[in-house]
């Protein structure tokens, strides 16, 4: 987020010195490289075949691409499950987005707008358990999940993923950023309930920082590995990263049958293309979450 | 105020409430219940703290704590200087293509890291990978292995460093762009070069945001579980590497779930003690609302006064 201010600021110290410039130049391609040779090797490791993998060079595409006949192979593996896997992770991100970011914003709302017996305590309770990691809290989660019965359920994975208290605080602090409380009162005097107000008038107004919960909750959600791993057993409830995970151990198993490195790669590029994709444009919401986000410790 | 008006509050609040009490507070009290039991015949014993004293004797447990503490100190200093060298880098004038620059380092953010840790799992494999024999010249003919015991750490470190240090620098980035700018002004008044300006000017501002992105870092590599728990399945990496693989193991390898919740409730005070001594450590009046900031430094000013902002009112 360079400011136009920012910006004259630099152009103004453009007391510009060729070597910095290119001692930076060249620092900067360094770290460039460093982020991106990976994705581009599976890029290009998943258009070949096992044993191509082991025989032709690491970075360069093979004279026989087996990329199609790779995704062949994905699509009736296991009866297709990969695809089925690829649709879990939208179920799962998806709602635990979705629900988690409106539930996010009602708590919010209320913390940022009215004032009630029981706010302090539970302003503090929030951001107490920001202090504790959801992978600490997994196996207790677990516990219970398997208590109530609903291991192996979708909503045994999504519930727990509502619980956001980084999204209520984010909400709290972005409504009482962009929210007039007189908005309220003015709904009010129109005859309108609190409901009312919150569903027609706040959300309307709060939309970006709806959109950028959403996005946090729907990547940690789709990126989300230890607790899927154990809430479920069933193959066909698994989301991508678990699943891909289950290939990965049968690779060097004994009797397992074929390695499966290619449906591991092409699966693997698969599962992080959409976000590839969308990230540019995605990413300014993203950021200002991440920059908001640091500021709450 | 009519009743439904005041109603309203607790009736906005209550979905989250309802699902914090039952995915957050219940968890962890039912896991603290059946920390004081034994399962035996398939029903459970009380026995009191005997699974603290077990747990408190567990030298792998303790092992794994010490392991992943070095850990994080290791990948975490070499993670946040190299953010902050780009941050710094990026904010300076030398630099052509910033948004292509930061779009590109932050793009690990956008890999899960169960993906990220099959991807270099393959890149430490000597035979997918021949530029690891380039280092035989220093181990004496054999290629670097990064998932032997003695490297896999490492290896594992050098995942993180790939997939958080784009997002610290965005984070670094992001607070030097709220740096007022009279201080530039001022500082090339008096004939501050770049280097000078980042030095005594860029980084003390920083200083705050670089001590808790260092601390969360830590925190957050208390919990290590998916890198490890993926490489496992390439290399013999012991089931107690990480507090939480063994977690895991407990549960899943010998079914002993009692136990299993009793290192998952030392694990969870151990982290909120780690955040609350960081907190106390680093809190100048800033946290827990009710002080203000009563030094009139500047570093502390310009860093946290956005904090400032938005903590004033919320507590009250």
């Amino acid at each position: 987020m360079v400011t136009s201010l920012q910006r004259k600021h630099h152009r103004n110290a453009a007391v510009q010195s060729a070597s910095k410039t290119t001692v930076s130049m060249v620092l900067l391609l360094v770290m460039a490289f460093y982020f991106l040779l990976p994705l581009y090797w599976l890029l290009v490791s998943m258009t070949k075949s096992t044993e191509q993998l082991f025989s032709t060079p690491m970075l360069t595409f093979p004279d026989q691409l087996h990329f199609f006949s790779n995704l062949k192979w994905l699509h009736t593996h296991q009866g297709g499950v990969f695809w089925q896997w690829v649709v879990n992770s939208v179920i799962y991100a998806g709602g635990a987005a979705l629900l988690g970011t409106l539930i996010s914003a009602m708590a919010g709302y209320a913390i940022a707008m009215y004032t009630f017996r029981g706010k302090r305590p539970l302003f503090l309770a929030v951001l107490g358990s920001l202090m504790v990691p959801a992978a600490a809290m997994t196996i207790p989660i677990f516990l219970l999940v398997k208590a109530l019965g609903l291991i192996d359920t979708y909503a045994g994975v999504i519930l727990p993923m509502l619980v956001q208290p980084f999204g209520v605080y984010f909400m709290l602090v972005y409504i009482k950023e962009t929210m007039p409380r007189e908005l309220i009162d003015s709904g009010r005097v129109d005859g309108c309930s609190d409901f009312g107000i919150f569903f027609r008038i706040a959300l309307a107004i709060i939309r970006p920082g709806l959109a950028t919960l959403f996005l946090i909750i729907f990547i940690s959600t789709w990126n989300n590995f230890f607790l899927p791993l154990v809430l479920l057993s069933k193959m066909e409830l698994f989301p991508l990263t678990v699943g891909l995970q289950i290939w990965m151990a049968n690779l060097n198993t004994a009797g397992a049958g074929e390695p499966l490195y290619p449906l591991i790669l092409i699966g693997a590029f698969l599962s992080i293309l959409p976000m590839l994709i969308l990230f540019p444009l995605l990413r300014k919401y993203i950021v200002s979450g991440i920059a908001m986000g640091s500021i709450k410790s | 105020m009519n009743p439904i008006q005041r109603r309203a509050p607790y009736l906005f609040l209550l979905p989250f409430l309802l699902l914090f009490a039952l995915f957050f507070v219940f968890p962890f009290l039912y896991s603290l219940y059946l920390s004081f039991f034994v399962n035996q015949g398939g029903s459970n014993r009380f026995v009191g703290l005997e699974n603290y004293l077990t747990a408190w004797q567990d030298y792998d447990f303790w092992y794994s704590i010490y392991r992943v503490a070095y850990y994080g100190v290791v990948q975490v200093s070499v993670m946040l200087f190299l953010a902050l060298a780009l941050a710094l880098l990026l904010d300076s004038p030398f630099i052509k293509g910033k948004t292509l620059f930061r779009l590109i380092y932050f793009l690990p953010y956008a890999v899960p890291g169960v993906i990220a840790a099959i991807m270099w799992g393959f890149l430490y494999s000597p035979e997918l990978n021949p530029l690891l024999h380039v280092f035989g010249i220093l181990t004496g003919g054999k290629p670097l292995d990064l998932l032997s015991s003695d490297l896999v750490l490492y290896g594992i470190a050098n995942m993180a460093v790939w997939a958080w240090t784009g997002y610290n620098m965005t984070i670094y980035f992001a607070s030097l762009t709220s740096i007022p700018l009279e201080l530039y002004e001022a500082a090339k008044l008096d004939g501050c070069s770049e280097w000078k300006m980042a030095l005594y000017i860029k980084i003390p501002l920083l200083k705050p945001v670089i001590i808790m992105t260092a601390v969360l870092s830590i925190i957050g590599s208390l919990q290590l579980f998916n890198e490890p728990f993926i490489l496992s399945n390439l290399t013999s990496i012991p089931s107690s590497f990480t507090p939480n693989m063994d977690i895991y193991n407990m549960a899943f390898a010998y079914g002993n779930f009692t136990y299993s919740a009793t290192l998952s409730i030392i694990l969870v005070l151990i982290t909120f003690m780690a955040s609350m001594l960081f907190m106390i450590a680093t809190a100048d009046g800033t946290i827990g609302g009710r002080k203000q900031v009563q030094s009139g430094k500047k570093t502390k000013r310009f860093a946290s006064a956005r904090i400032d902002e938005k903590r004033e009112g919320v507590d009250t």
